[in-house]
């Protein structure tokens, strides 16, 4: 008996020591965070940054960081994670209150909303905030403080398979809806495997396709402040869409299920007509040299109306931490350089920021399309935190509104409620 | 819980006690060996274990009780409710399904396969080393990979299979093998036992290879028919490797995560998630994304597949007894 | 056992058996190959699309053969520096591991086979337990666990979680092993003076070799593939494995299925390697001795 308790002692006693040598804080709270100022300076600061290319973005931020050391003499350890695993890298980081002191992510506001981030006014010199263009100042602001520095953007146009087109006897690009689906039509009647629309409405980035077209019809994912999820433009876009899948038949096979580099590798095997693609998709296709494509303006609904440009911008936002203040300010001044963050853009091939990149992509004769529209450039509601539970609610949701027994105004009322009860 | 795994295995050697003095046999063994010198041994697996697997344990349910905002941050505490909001999501009884199918078709199927090709691989013929470095190569490959490559495989529009099935004649069309609800559990279950039958296949054959031959011969001289042969004396001589290959086939299929995870990449919702994806969506690509909750589900996960073997290995000694 | 007369067999059972076998030599190795095809079958896939032009693998229609060949994609992943990186982790860490779970479970297992002790029946308990929890629900915990140690982004975070994780399944077939050599043997060890230690040694392990060449290609296999965890931790890319590293061939943005599939390819040969060298002891091995 004596034994068998000296055993229970031990035991407990070595699952006690090694307990207690691993556990750290109690976790509540802010993440690592407090006061900056009287602590002590740091001399490394993490930057997670989303992996773009596998050529370009280490690449670009390994110089990036020794040049930043030369600078301000503090090391910078660059984290490169791709884009389907930064989500769980960031948030296991967090949950064990180690948040990196940059991250790059597509998102921003929930963390600002708590509390997590420093503000422009803390960490971005009021030259360069100037410089950012407009829209995406706008985009970057939560409860009237900005807290999302843009790292690069996109904008969405229309690209079109001009070979496809002129078999179909088509001239010119659609210009409204109605042009839109008798083109689909004619390119889907050529037969032979052809499709006349690729529509990625899978799970990856249906949020954006959905964007494009309903801003095109007037129609938002917010009003006045307020969700208008199942307003009726956006129910109509929706019912339009599936009209496309499901009446005309028009599109690719199971588009709710489809996402958007399938939907690429349709038009890039010059299978498809059309497709909404960006800058990226531009520059495969030029690689590859086998598609004869141009880009043209998206179609609006009705005739006569502007044509509504879809952008996207991804963030890079900083992290409060004791003593990082100075070295995430000097990290901003030195990323917002003209000649690094127009090099990072150039680089991966997407659109410039800042009213001084504007100029100088100017002169890239491919980019005329998306650069005229960029300062008045549409984007999804990102500096509302609702919208990122609502955003990931849409991409697991919306396809379904475009399927055989699909209900656009179901899907959308269901979104609505769930976007009104705070994602 | 006794000791379900070298009760399975023979133990010669040991002098058999009587059964109606459990408690003192308990008393004059347990004093064998003093504690001390058992820590020196088991020491390096025990810290190992402790520190690697029992304490992240230890943190799982520490997450399963607490509130986290959808950064990650721990908000405080949350008591049951991360427990009450799995049990009250609505795809859970879809979820639960397709890891029953998953589990059952997968590991029951493989078996099957298994013994079949074992029974085969056990025979001499020319060119059989050949075929056995062939079937290592699923186990080789890792799991992301070999998932990946069948999405490409699987595909509608530039997939292999439907590619051969086409120029053979055996489809007029297409099928979509991961978008149609369909065909995707099928589809699944395909790549699952492929990649689990290398494995499960050698540890029949060293099974069959521990047969001794003369049980065989015996048989024969006593005029069994083949079938006869396998089924009264094979199989229950395989029982042991039996017990082995189906155990870890099912923790295995189980807990398989990156086969239904890349081949759903595609697909909306939770509608063909087993619990293990449905946990990790829940921490990061639903609507929800709340750590807790996903924690919450993560120790459902492990009480569940507990049960499971559980059951199983009581319903082998329940066998083993009627026998 | 009494003797049987056996007559003259009938006619008819004579020739069938040896009509098989002399079919046996030609049909068994048909369907020989006709399983090693349907196990190989989607690699050759694999290895095709790495002769081939990434544009070509997803353009519709597809075709079998490569439209165009490409012969340069394995000399250009080889020659690429963050892929030798990544071999180099893969093969430090799925080593390093198999030899600290053989290391951790030979005494483990044979001193539960063999000694009664307080607990016995918890280790071994705790042991099966270990093997059901999935490690993606125990990465956050074990990055919290790393970062307090600061052990996040070393190798020696991955080595000590691969070997904790395998290290129940080799104690479990090691423990099957050892429990069915017989007590003799190493009775007679002891006469001979041998001590505890020497028994493992000389007698013990030598009996269970299948046993230890079990654990090892499973624990290597097992680490080798590992990408959960490595994910979490290794942050450098240079530290990053292979599992983690040809993930970035093919992103939302850029897709190099070509070297991708390379990259797998050339992944899978050490575990091949490995797997010719000890496959003769593995088929001894994993039933553990137990039908004797």
């Amino acid at each position: 008996m004596a034994r068998k308790m000296t055993a229970l002692i031990a035991g407990a006693g070595a699952a006690a020591l090694v307990l207690s040598a691993c556990s750290g804080g109690s976790g509540s709270g802010t993440a690592g965070g407090g006061s900056s100022s009287g602590a002590a300076k740091v001399t490394s600061i993490k930057l997670v940054a989303a992996e773009y290319s596998k050529d370009h973005t280490a690449a670009f931020w390994k110089q990036f960081a020794d040049k930043y050391k030369a600078k301000t003499g503090i090391t910078l350890d660059v984290q490169v994670v791709s884009w389907d695993s930064i989500d769980q890298q960031s948030s296991t980081m967090i949950q064990n209150n180690n948040a990196p002191d940059l991250l790059n992510l597509n998102v921003y506001a929930s963390y600002a909303k708590d509390k997590l981030l420093y503000s422009a006014d803390e960490v971005l010199a009021p030259a360069i905030k100037a410089d950012v263009l407009d829209a995406f100042v706008k985009s970057g602001t939560y409860q009237g403080k900005m807290y999302g520095m843009p790292d690069l953007s996109s904008a969405r146009a229309l690209f079109y398979n001009k070979d496809l087109f002129t078999k179909a006897g088509i001239a010119n690009p659609p210009k409204t809806w109605d042009e839109f689906e008798a083109d689909a039509k004619k390119i889907q009647a050529l037969g032979s495997g052809n499709i006349g629309y690729a529509m990625p409405l899978g799970p990856e980035e249906s949020q954006g396709e959905f964007s494009i077209w309903t801003f095109n019809n007037g129609g938002d994912w917010k009003t006045a402040g307020k969700w208008s999820i199942n307003s009726p433009k956006n129910v109509d876009t929706l019912t339009f869409l599936k009209k496309l899948s499901v009446t005309d038949k028009v599109t690719q096979n199971n588009p709710g299920k489809t996402n958007r580099a399938q939907a690429f590798d349709l038009f890039k095997s010059g299978k498809a007509g059309m497709v909404v693609g960006f800058s990226p998709l531009a520059g495969a296709l030029d690689t590859d040299k086998k598609v004869n494509y141009a880009v043209a303006p998206m179609p609006t609904k009705e005739a006569g109306g502007t044509p509504q440009t879809f952008g996207v911008t991804d963030y890079l936002m900083s992290f409060k931490k004791p003593g990082n203040q100075a070295a995430v300010k000097a990290f901003y001044d030195l990323y917002y350089q003209k000649d690094q963050v127009n090099q990072f853009i150039k680089a991966e091939g997407f659109l410039p920021v800042t009213k001084s990149g504007l100029e100088i992509f100017a002169s890239d004769p491919k980019l005329k399309v998306y650069l005229a529209t960029l300062p008045n450039i549409h984007l999804t509601p990102t500096d509302d935190p609702t919208w990122d539970k609502v955003k990931l609610a849409v991409q697991q949701n919306i396809g379904a509104g475009v399927s055989a027994n699909g209900d656009p105004q179901a899907v959308l009322t269901a979104l609505q409620k769930a976007a009104e009860n705070g994602g | 819980m006794a000791d379900p795994l070298s009760d399975a295995v023979a133990e010669p050697g040991r002098m058999p006690v009587p059964a109606t003095a459990p408690r003192r046999r308990r008393r004059s063994r347990g004093g064998d060996t003093p504690i001390g010198v058992a820590l020196l041994w088991l020491g390096p697996a025990l810290l190992l274990i402790l520190g690697v697997v029992v304490f992240p344990a230890y943190e799982l349910v520490k997450a399963a009780f607490s509130r986290y905002s959808i950064t990650g941050l721990r908000l405080g505490d949350a008591g049951t409710t991360n427990f009450k909001n799995v049990l009250d999501h609505p795809d859970l009884i879809t979820v639960l399904t397709n890891t029953v199918i998953w589990v059952v078709v997968v590991v029951a199927l493989t078996v099957l396969v298994s013994l079949a090709l074992a029974q085969f691989l056990a025979k001499d013929f020319f060119g059989r080393k050949v075929v056995r470095w062939a079937i290592i190569v699923p186990w080789a490959a890792s799991l992301v990979i070999t998932a990946k490559l069948f999405t490409l495989i699987y595909d509608y529009y530039y997939g292999t299979l439907n590619m051969i099935l086409q120029t053979l004649h055996i489809t007029s069309g297409p099928i979509d093998f991961l978008g149609d609800d369909r065909w995707t559990m099928p589809s699944m279950i395909m790549v699952g036992i492929f990649v689990s039958v290398p494995f499960t296949a050698y540890v029949f054959v060293a099974g069959l290879n521990a047969i001794p031959g003369d049980v065989y011969e015996a048989a024969k001289i006593d005029g069994a028919r083949p079938w006869q042969t396998y089924w009264r004396i094979t199989l229950p001589l395989l029982r042991p490797a039996l017990v082995v290959a189906s155990v870890l086939n099912i923790i295995y299929v189980f807990n398989s995560f990156p086969i239904i995870y890349t081949l759903n990449d595609r697909n909306p919702g939770y509608l063909h998630d087993t619990t293990i994806t449905f946990m990790y969506k829940l921490a990061f690509k639903s609507a929800e994304k709340d750590v807790g909750m996903s924690a919450a589900a993560g120790i459902f996960n492990v009480i569940l597949i507990l049960i499971v073997i559980a059951i199983y290995l009581r319903t082998l000694k329940w066998q083993e007894q009627e026998d | 056992m009494a003797t049987v007369t056996h007559t003259a067999p009938p006619p008819l059972v004579t020739r069938r058996k040896v009509g098989w076998a002399r079919a046996r030599r030609y049909v068994l190795p048909l369907v020989g190959l006709a399983v090693a095809l349907a196990f190989l079958g989607p690699y050759i896939v694999m290895v095709l699309n790495s002769l081939r032009p990434s544009s070509d693998v997803v353009q519709t229609p597809p075709t079998f053969l490569p439209r165009t060949w490409q012969w340069s994609t394995f000399s250009q992943v080889l020659g690429d520096q963050r892929f030798l990186n990544w071999l180099k982790t893969s093969l430090l860490v799925a080593t390093s591991s198999t030899i600290i779970v053989v290391l951790a479970a030979i005494p483990a297992a044979y001193f539960t086979a063999r000694f009664r002790f307080p607990g016995r029946i918890a280790f071994l308990f705790l042991v099966l337990i270990t093997q059901m929890f999935a490690p993606t629900s125990l990465v956050v915990g074990l990055y919290r666990e790393f970062f307090e140690l600061n052990l996040v982004n070393t190798y020696l975070a991955l080595i000590l979680t691969n070997s904790a994780f395998n290290l129940a399944f080799a104690i479990w077939i090691l423990h099957g092993f050892f429990s069915s050599i017989p007590k003799e043997v190493e009775e007679s060890a002891h006469l001979d003076g041998c001590g505890r230690f020497g028994t493992l040694i000389r007698i013990m392990l030598p009996l269970s070799l299948p046993g230890v060449v079990t654990a090892v290609i499973f624990t290597f296999i097992a680490a080798w593939n590992e990408y959960v965890v490595a994910l979490t931790l290794m942050l450098d890319d240079a530290k990053k494995p292979l599992t983690v590293g040809i993930t970035s061939y093919v992103t939302g943005y850029e897709q190099h299925w070509d070297q991708l599939f390379a990259a797998s390819i050339i992944a899978i040969i050490p575990v091949v390697i490995l797997f010719a060298f000890i496959e003769k002891h593995l088929v001894g091995g994993l039933t553990a001795g137990s039908i004797k």
